[in-house]
């Protein structure tokens, strides 16, 4: 199975190691011992971002349910997405890492300065923003560090911004 | 019948409803119903709208100071929004809720000192009240305390059996790392208890009921064509 990690992770603190001590930790706590010892899960490869996971075939739905179950790692806000499932690692790769190599986060340095919404943006990828916000119980609620956004949000933004047409 | 989630967008959650709507987008949602308490304060609906290839709805979760002001605010509430949701926060209101024919969906809390109670189903299954289950504790909470959670929903689910009721689940997503895929979601209810064909159909309850109300209705069983 190929995933995705998506965090909040800025710089690279997440490691191979952390992620599958959080998905052992999610499989022991859904299925016990037992459980995890019919379904051999193995992580082959984790790049900080993309990673490859290896599991018993009978058990897909118990593995899709582990994954879903993790919320964050190290004590980060996380999530992992799964992109693709293939019946070898090598057809795996093929049919699903190619795709997923176009897409790359940038850091940004840029502030969004609205009358409800004010704070730094963290980085940007296509039209998503995630924005660390001045007042930090904007995002209280969710557990979560950054606030998520798009550009759409953002056109028609402060009246003196020096902004581009995606309003950032 | 696409799946649908119910998700909560900012001020109630921390993300705005078009990253909500993106991101839903890219798990697999054919459309997503952004709920609030207050709709009027959502920030930036407009934009959400914009988001292509994926139908994004507004409606409104009722919730009062006591079960009769809520009974009020749910009637003055249905003819704006196409979805009513309540969420079961008492005996009271979870009881109120299920005799309300114009709720669509009641989030039950899956307590074990609070079951769902026959009468409460069986006033639902009469009103044609989804009982919808909010997954979030089957992600966020580990142990003992995630397993007394599945306990009363599993025995909350012999009763929505019993009376043939129709659930929804939803991963209860404040923020656009709660959101999962319409797979994983489904894998998750079925370690909770769910079948899969019922998992599958609960995903798509959302979308049923959305359909059943922008249709124009005279009466009970009527429909203005």
């Amino acid at each position: 199975m190929i995933f995705e990690l998506e965090s909040e992770d800025t710089s690279g603190l997440i490691q191979a190691r952390d992620l599958m001590n959080e998905i052992a930790s999610s499989q022991f706590s859904l299925f016990g011992d037992e459980g995890a010892a019919k379904n051999r899960l193995r992580l082959i490869s984790f790049d900080g971002r993309i990673g490859l996971i290896r599991f018993s075939h009978l058990h897909l739905n118990e593995t899709r349910a582990t994954l879903a179950a993790v919320h964050s790692i190290r004590g980060i806000r996380a999530a992992i997405r799964t992109k693709g499932v293939s019946g070898t690692i090598k057809s795996a790769r093929e049919k699903y890492l190619p795709r997923l190599v176009k897409l790359s986060y940038e850091s940004d340095g840029r502030r969004i300065e609205r009358k409800d919404i004010s704070g730094c943006i963290i980085r940007t990828h296509g039209v998503k923003v995630d924005l660390c916000p001045d007042d930090r119980y904007k995002s209280a609620g969710s557990e979560a560090q950054f606030m998520g956004l798009t550009s759409l949000d953002l056109c028609g933004g402060h009246e003196d911004a020096d902004g581009t047409a995606d309003g950032l | 019948m696409s799946f649908f989630e119910l998700v909560n967008c900012y001020p109630e959650g921390s993300s705005s409803a078009s990253r909500m709507a993106l991101a839903a987008r890219s798990l697999g949602y054919g459309g997503i119903i952004i709920f609030s308490r207050d709709p009027e304060k959502i920030f930036m609906p407009g934009a959400a709208e914009k988001v292509k290839g994926i139908e994004v709805a507004f409606g409104v979760e009722a919730s009062a100071s006591s079960p009769r002001a809520l009974k009020s605010r749910i009637s003055s509430l249905r003819s704006r929004y196409p979805f009513v949701a309540v969420q079961g926060s008492s005996d009271e209101v979870i009881r109120m809720a299920s005799e309300d024919p114009n709720v669509d969906l009641l989030i039950h809390p899956c307590d074990s000192r609070r079951p769902l109670g026959i009468a409460t189903a069986r006033a639902a299954s009469s009103n044609q009240v989804s009982i919808g289950f909010d997954l979030y504790p089957m992600i966020h909470l580990r142990g003992n305390r995630r397993a007394r959670w599945m306990e009363a929903l599993r025995r909350n689910l012999e009763l929505i059996r019993k009376f043939h009721i129709r659930p929804a689940i939803t991963a209860g997503a404040a923020t656009h790392l709660d959101l999962r895929s319409p797979r994983e979601l489904m894998a998750l209810a079925e370690v909770a208890g769910f079948e899969p064909d019922e998992a599958r159909e609960a995903l798509c309850q959302p979308s049923r009921i959305l359909e059943l109300n922008r249709r124009r209705w005279a009466g009970p069983g009527v429909e203005i064509l």
